[in-house]
């Protein structure tokens, strides 16, 4: 499924085009404003096994800023922040379909241009043997481990476009 | 025939009653004869358990994972709009006033509720703070967990929400929350033993249909549960399951 393109922001913004794993591509627009991850909160979605959002919690449609009926059924890229590599989501998908969990730090990009850090977990949905879908649920992130984090991202990105 | 109806050790004191006033009157309504079991702590809990001797559960979640993924029982019911949320807590002349203010090594005290540890260990992560940099001061009630934290004999202890709200207004008015869940999907669960499953309508039919007749409100306010129940899928159920599969680590 293919994403509209963001509507740009009223404050200053990065334009970039994403391209995502499925072949779309969109543009994106993100700001420099972060927003701080709701204390106590988790953030948890589902997708069914091609990625699609079949469920978002309240506090996944809150700090997307997407209305929720624009999250159900959209493909979970629509969160893609293009300061993320892509090399940081190496092995989600190899390993949830393999059964298996996958932990990682992800900066995600909401509706209006702005950012918020998760720690992000992904988990398959297995039911009588069977993956029939993949669960996420994202918690406060150790600001540490973001500052670790942030050079690699860049680097990785960096590598990334020089690649390609 | 009578089932037994286990009822996990993690309820409040003063819920005591509640949980014999709802056995009595599923007995009543079902027509199936229902034999308490109340066990002291975790340990009575797994020896039940293991000898099989639980027709009927009311299980925490931690728990209900295996009973539900590894021994098949059935999940029916949830308390309605009643989460499993937890609390951190300092004593009020701590000078703390956040998470990030514990460091490395600080003493934080518990009880055995594993559910409490689990969300309350991940609260933590942002502080970065893991199991092995604490030093974990075990205690025997929610009360001594406070008792502890008002002292300064720890730097904060971890709450089942609902217990924290049942101390005393002057114990609570001596403690300083330093965060509390707010996560809305994890939640004590109803489960029936598959050998079962012919009784189960009639005692799901009495469960549900709680909050109907006279007299209803006196056993849930008793419970502490005044929404009653709620049904609960296995889907449902299966997905709290991989939620909380996702905090393990």
């Amino acid at each position: 499924m293919a994403l509209p393109d963001m509507d740009p922001p009223s404050i200053p913004s990065i334009e970039t085009r994403l391209t995502y794993t499925d072949s779309s591509s969109r543009t994106v627009y993100s700001t420099e404003v972060e927003v701080p991850f709701p204390e106590g909160r988790l953030i948890v979605s589902r997708t069914d096994l091609a990625g699609l959002i079949t469920h978002a919690n309240d506090a996944f449609v809150e700090m997307s800023g997407y209305p929720r009926e624009e999250l159900i059924g959209a493909p979970h890229h629509i969160l893609r922040h293009p300061d993320m590599p892509k090399l940081a989501f190496k092995g989600l998908w190899d390993d949830v379909a393999a059964g298996k969990k996958w932990h990682g730090y992800v900066k995600n990009l909401r509706k209006d241009g702005a950012c918020y850090w998760v720690y992000a977990t992904a988990v398959p949905n297995i039911r009588n043997g069977v993956i029939v879908g993949y669960t996420s649920v994202r918690r406060k992130p150790s600001r540490t481990r973001i500052a670790e984090l942030v050079p690699v991202y860049q680097q990785w990105l960096a590598d990334e476009k020089a690649a390609s | 025939m009578t089932l037994n109806f286990l009822i996990a050790p993690d309820f409040a004191p003063e819920r005591f009653a509640g949980w014999h006033m709802l056995n009595t009157t599923l007995q009543r309504r079902s027509g199936i004869g229902l034999h308490l079991l109340t066990p002291a702590n975790a340990h009575e809990q797994a020896e039940l358990l293991t000898a099989g001797k639980a027709d009927l559960v009311y299980a925490n979640p931690f728990d209900a994972t295996d009973m539900i993924r590894t021994h098949g029982y059935l999940p029916f019911a949830r308390p309605a709009q009643r989460y499993d949320e937890m609390v951190i807590a300092t004593g009020a002349e701590s000078g703390l006033s956040s998470v990030d203010d514990l460091k490395p090594g600080c003493r934080i005290a518990l009880n055995e509720n594993k559910d409490v540890k689990l969300i309350g260990l991940r609260l933590l992560e942002p502080a970065d703070l893991t199991e092995a940099l604490i030093e974990w001061v075990p205690v025997d009630s929610y009360q001594a967990a406070a008792r502890r934290a008002i002292k300064g004999e720890v730097e904060a202890s971890f709450f089942l929400a609902d217990a924290f709200a049942s101390l005393t207004r002057m114990t609570r008015s001596q403690l300083r929350v330093l965060v509390q869940s707010a996560i809305s999907d994890i939640s004590h669960v109803l489960l029936a033993h598959p050998r079962m499953a012919e009784q189960l309508p009639a005692i799901e039919k009495a469960l549900l249909g709680l909050g109907q007749a006279a007299g209803d409100a006196d056993v849930l306010e008793a419970l502490g549960l005044p929404h009653g129940f709620e049904p609960m899928t296995q889907e449902e159920a299966e997905f709290m399951i991989d939620l909380m599969d996702t905090l393990l680590d």
